[in-house]
């Protein structure tokens, strides 16, 4: 039997927590929120405590943030309009090099590119831009994507390849690539019936997992013309769909590259975590998913994000608009 | 919105509208004949119409959706709204009708200007060389009834002329801090963006010449109305652009004439919108009948500026600027691509120190970069050639299409062919634009009627921070 356990609760913020996104090595956890600040909690003695403050940058609610893959630069965005970049000195300390300004409106999400080359953002005024990372810390733009007709909720980077993934509350969830003089949208999937909270790659960059407003978390499979294991055609297809599992809109899922389970939670206060059915693997066949483990009221409100540790595979972050940001152990099926 | 460039359209034209503002969408009403009812309010709080005969029916409510709300644009900006529907080819061809029923004393001369760009569009879509383009389009505006088509030659020249002259007094100002980079205003869709998302910072470097859309302006209702012995309000005055952002600049209150309530021009139609007029019609261009371009007073040849279809402005202000300032001939320009090919810089340099640093700025992303670089303090260029399209106005918004989107590389470059097969010259080699310049203007020193004519001012629309708009 599997089995998700509270860790502890981590007290530091005194207003809604929006995001929490764990360092490439596992030993710091970021989290912000609507009290304007970024905590980095770390652990001392088998205990996460908070080690540092960072505030001032941002005017209003820091909507999310992002570690770039050397640990580095910390990268946050607000609903001020703009994008603040942290960069780690010698002796450890943050601070902050350079803010990013271009967006009409509130931006909803950061991420970097697994070569750290590029930075990516969304917003509220429907774009997806994409930033350089120069060796001088100099961030220039490099394409502002208008693909989306609606607010774009959040963005992330294929692990293996220069491939950004968008979602939106147009309901669609779309990927780019760089085709030599500008980005451009190579890919659009559509199959949600309403917003699309979030997306995550799995370990291979070859999967996605959505959800969604309308309560389902849905998988999707790249489909290459070499791949004669399936009918389907090239590009991305629904591969499976999890419905019935989330009673309200299901805001976070995150997909552990060490692992393969895949965690969600949102409105209904739960988490739940899903494992593929791996016995039952046939290429001919869609993949099949089964809930591993679920943890109702996991938080006492919506819990807005949660994070897989990239090393320590068992420790699962969440965090809440009741301020709390909570460290969980999950011990996988036998 | 569709049309408008992309800066255009992120700069929140329709934005939600902010709670102590009525809003004006309107809603569908099922209106149902029948006798009176009355509303009454149930226990459950919903309204209900009550019948003669006592039924009650649950009344829907009315529902304004998000996008709704987005797509309408009756918040913040409905005065340019308004302004914009008097721009087009219907509002034209309704004045022409009008025209052709008054008597010879209270008709207008129509006026059509025709941009380079819009040419080229036209003569890739209907396969015809550039110079038959001008002529057949000439014959079919002409048999819609209009009077006059011109190219618009002579308001480039001196665009480019007023901007040479402009740059070279900004670098001697020897305040180079608040005067340089000296940014092009020819894009309206850049106009726009700077104006309502960075106001008070970025206004003072962007030129004050007017675009040659405007120029063309002055030069039809004040130059030709003055030879024509007319008052700038008889006559009616069409430009044909690449851009629907035109549109806006046109309306602008900057180039509207209180005294005799008209505007530098009146209406602006797109290429795609011609394209429309031909097929309603049923007609194709090369079927039209071919005229001769007319020629302003004092325009004594046809001139199209070197340096390509984004008006040719880094080119010959450079060339310009290093004989005035540095007394050095440049050769051929060659360009540094930075990051794409819509992001390109030169250095002139005089005695192996560089001198003078340009750079041409195309699309949103690249204006962003030179904005961005600008705020920190670090933008090395002395003058940037922006424009608010990727690869510049020949792919402008008001461009007619291409039949597939999977050929619009190739159709551009057609585009780009056939603008290039125009006789490109220098301006300093085309004798006539001087004699223009001197005999419409007057002496160089004679300032106002200098600014009056080419120049203008811009004005900063930030968003004032109301807490009503602020969510969360």
């Amino acid at each position: 039997m599997s089995s998700l356990k509270l860790l502890q609760d981590l007290v530091a913020h005194d207003d809604r927590v929006w995001c929490v996104k764990w360092n490439p090595t596992g030993t710091l956890l970021a989290s912000c929120g609507s009290d304007k600040k970024i905590v980095l909690w770390g652990e001392e003695e088998g205990k996460w405590v908070a080690k540092v403050h960072l505030t001032e940058a941002h005017e209003r609610t820091i909507r999310a943030v992002a570690w770039s893959p050397t640990g580095t630069y910390l990268a946050s965005c607000s609903f001020d309009k703009t994008i603040c970049i942290w960069k780690r000195d010698d002796t450890g300390v943050f601070g902050a090099i350079a803010t990013l300004e271009g967006h009409e409106n509130e931006v909803k999400c950061v991420a970097w590119s697994v070569s750290g080359e590029y930075l990516a953002s969304c917003s509220r005024d429907k774009t997806v831009w994409i930033w350089s990372c120069e060796y001088d810390d100099e961030y220039d733009c490099l394409s502002v994507l208008h693909s989306h007709s609606q607010d774009v909720k959040k963005i992330c980077w294929s692990p293996v390849e220069d491939v950004l993934v968008s979602c939106s509350y147009d309901n669609t969830v779309k990927c780019f690539k760089d085709d030599g003089d500008d980005w451009t949208c190579t890919d659009t999937l559509t199959g949600h019936e309403s917003t699309v909270w979030a997306v995550a790659f799995d370990g291979t960059g070859k999967r996605l997992v959505t959800c969604s407003d309308d309560r389902t978390v849905k998988i999707w499979q790249r489909f290459n013309a070499l791949d004669n294991s399936a009918s389907q055609k090239p590009g991305w297809h629904c591969v499976c769909t999890l419905s019935g599992y989330h009673d309200r809109a299901i805001f976070d899922v995150d997909w552990s590259a060490i692992h393969g389970a895949i965690v969600s939670t949102g409105a209904d206060d739960c988490i739940r975590i899903f494992e593929e059915n791996l016995t039952a693997q046939d290429p001919l066949r869609e993949p099949e998913f089964f809930a591993a483990a679920s943890m109702p009221r996991a938080h006492s409100q919506d819990v807005n994000a949660v994070s897989w540790n990239p090393v320590r595979g068992h420790l699962l972050a969440s965090c809440s608009d009741d301020g709390l940001v909570k460290i969980w152990t999950y011990a996988r099926p036998e | 919105m569709d049309g408008f460039s992309g800066t255009l359209r992120l700069t929140d034209l329709n934005d939600f509208i902010a709670p102590t503002q009525e809003c004006i969408k309107p809603v569908k009403i099922e209106r149902k004949s029948g006798k009176l009812s009355a509303i009454k309010i149930t226990s459950s709080g919903d309204y209900a119409e009550v019948d003669s005969h006592g039924v009650e029916t649950k009344l829907v409510k009315a529902q304004i959706t998000l996008n709704d709300c987005l797509a309408c644009s009756g918040c913040v900006t409905s005065a340019e709204t308004v302004l914009i529907q008097l721009q087009s080819a219907e509002e034209l061809c309704r004045v022409l009708d009008e025209n052709a029923k008054v008597s010879a004393a209270e008709r207008k001369l129509v006026v059509v200007s025709v941009s380079a760009q819009a040419f080229a569009s036209l003569a890739n879509r209907y396969q015809l060389t550039m110079k038959e383009c001008e002529e057949k389009f000439c014959g079919f505006l002409r048999s819609m009834g209009v009077d006059r088509v011109y190219d618009m030659g002579a308001a480039s020249a001196l665009a480019l002329k007023e901007t040479q002259r402009e740059f070279v007094d900004r670098y001697r100002s020897g305040d180079r801090k608040s005067a340089l980079p000296m940014l092009t205003s020819a894009c309206p869709g850049w106009i726009c963006y700077a104006e309502k998302t960075h106001g008070l910072f970025i206004l003072p470097f962007i030129s004050t010449t007017k675009s040659p859309q405007q120029i063309m302006g002055s030069l039809v209702k004040n130059h030709l109305a003055e030879h024509q012995c007319k008052s700038p309000s008889q006559i009616y005055h069409v430009t044909v652009m690449m851009c629907y952002d035109k549109k806006l600049e046109a309306s602008r209150d900057d180039f509207y004439d209180d005294l005799y309530r008209t505007r530098d021009v009146d209406c602006v139609v797109t290429s795609l919108e011609v394209e429309q007029m031909l097929e309603q019609r049923n007609l194709v261009l090369s079927q039209c009948e071919s005229v001769p371009l007319d020629r302003l007073p004092g325009v004594e040849s046809s001139f199209h500026a070197v340096g390509g279809g984004a008006g040719g402005y880094l080119e010959n202000i450079l060339s310009f600027a290093a004989k005035e300032l540095f007394q050095t001939e440049i050769g051929p320009i060659e360009y540094k691509v930075i990051r794409n090919q819509d992001f390109r810089e030169v250095t002139i340099s005089v005695n192996g120190e560089p001198k003078l640093h340009f750079a041409a700025a195309y699309g949103f992303r690249n204006i962003q970069n030179i904005v961005q670089k600008m705020k920190r303090g670090k933008c090395p260029y002395d003058f940037v050639e922006i424009m608010a399209c990727p690869s510049a106005c020949l792919n402008g918004g008001g461009q007619i299409r291409p039949p597939d989107p999977s050929v619009a590389k190739i159709w551009l470059q057609n585009v780009q062919q056939l603008f290039d097969s125009l006789d490109c010259q220098k301006l300093e080699n085309v004798q006539w634009v001087q004699q223009l310049y001197d005999a419409w203007i007057g002496p160089q020193d004679d300032d106002r009627k200098r600014l009056q004519l080419l120049h203008t001012q811009y004005h900063s629309l930030e968003n004032k921070s109301n807490a009503l708009n602020i969510k969360w």
